[in-house]
């Protein structure tokens, strides 16, 4: 099961369009997903970092602070610059620009990451 | 929080970012057109590109609008409040639709007409529901609201987001809102809209404001009514 924090319904959609091969369950928010992880530890987690609510920042910090959550992997996909540093101190999978990606990249970094 | 993502947060990257997300999803929806075997799947994606890109166009249009204010360039004349709502809400319901959100109409007044810019009142109403649709719940429809107020006319769309602080509740009463980041209230809002809609409501000397509910917020412009009759 892949979780996706996405605010935007607009990419909420596009998620369900390219990743349609895969078990998704969408959340709007990151208090809500954090909650649901309780009952299910994902596979994996893609997290933009602007949202309505905590940030995607907030979610890794909170997920990090769980044993059973630490590990999970996260894919951030996000308008927003962030230097590979970044990504780096909170120990992401990968860092995806929502605006140079493509959906094939999309595609190969969540196969690798879920490998 | 956004000081965090933004580093030092100023107007111009604000207004970058807001760009950006939209432009992003087009390019990618374009993108992902390769991957569709259906025609029908491409049309609706098709038809999801062009949404997106006329949202786009409009924060463009809204932006010079608002650098061109000092030129005095828009006049203010009798406008009929209800049929510019219409428009927006003829405009907007497929992009609430794509995001799976509900937009209303409540009128509640005798149909009467407000001394105003049409442009820019229109822009107004515009920023006041994609505000809105952020933050609505696809069981409760965002709400666009004509009605008397005060021997004004209220125009008010209703969203259910996160509560405004205190703080920024006071700044948009006192008129304060100098920059988007002034109204930058709520996660994942940049406030850029909120920022057009007071400029310009301001520009229209009419009162901009907020409305605070237990569940959301309703923002507003009241606007001084017209003495021409209504013309329609």
């Amino acid at each position: 099961m892949i979780y996706i924090i996405e605010d935007d319904r607009g990419w909420e959609n596009y998620y369900r369009r390219i990743l349609k091969d895969y078990d998704l369950k969408v959340f709007h928010d990151g208090v809500a997903a954090i909650s649901m992880m309780d009952d299910a530890v994902p596979e994996l987690v893609i997290l933009d970092i602007l949202l309505t609510g905590p940030t995607g920042f907030a979610v890794l910090n909170e997920m990090r602070s769980y044993p059973e959550l630490a590990k999970v992997p996260v894919l951030i996909v996000t308008s927003v610059a962030m230097k590979n540093e970044l990504a780096e101190q909170y120990g992401v999978a990968g860092v995806l620009d929502k605006g140079k990606m493509t959906p094939q990249e999309l595609l190969e970094a969540v196969q690798e990451a879920l490998a | 929080m956004e000081s965090e993502v933004f580093g030092a947060s100023s107007s111009a990257a604000i207004v970058a970012h807001e760009l950006k997300g939209p432009l992003s999803l087009s390019r990618q929806l374009a993108l992902s057109l390769e991957l569709e075997n259906s025609l029908a799947d491409a049309r609706e994606i098709g038809r999801q590109i062009a949404a997106t890109s006329e949202r786009a166009l409009r924060q463009v249009e809204d932006l010079t609008r608002v650098a061109r204010l000092d030129d005095a360039l828009f006049e203010m004349e009798p406008v009929n409040p209800r049929i510019v709502c219409d428009e927006v809400v003829a405009e907007l319901w497929k992009m609430f639709r794509f995001n799976r959100r509900e937009l209303k109409i409540d009128y509640r007044n005798k149909q009467r007409l407000v001394v105003a810019n049409r442009q820019l009142l229109y822009s107004v109403v515009y920023n006041f529901c994609l505000n809105a649709m952020n933050y609505g719940e696809e069981e409760l429809p965002s709400l666009v609201a004509v009605y008397d107020k005060q021997g004004k006319i209220r125009i008010d769309v209703r969203d259910y987001g996160p509560a405004v602080p205190t703080k920024v509740w006071r700044e948009i009463k006192n008129g304060l809102v100098k920059k988007p980041v002034d109204i930058a209230m709520r996660p994942g809002s940049s406030g850029l809209g909120l920022y057009i809609a007071a400029k310009f409501a301001n520009y229209m000397r009419g009162d901009f404001g907020l409305v605070r509910h237990r569940d959301g917020t309703s923002f507003y412009v009241d606007l001084p009514i017209s003495g021409q009759l209504s013309l329609v």
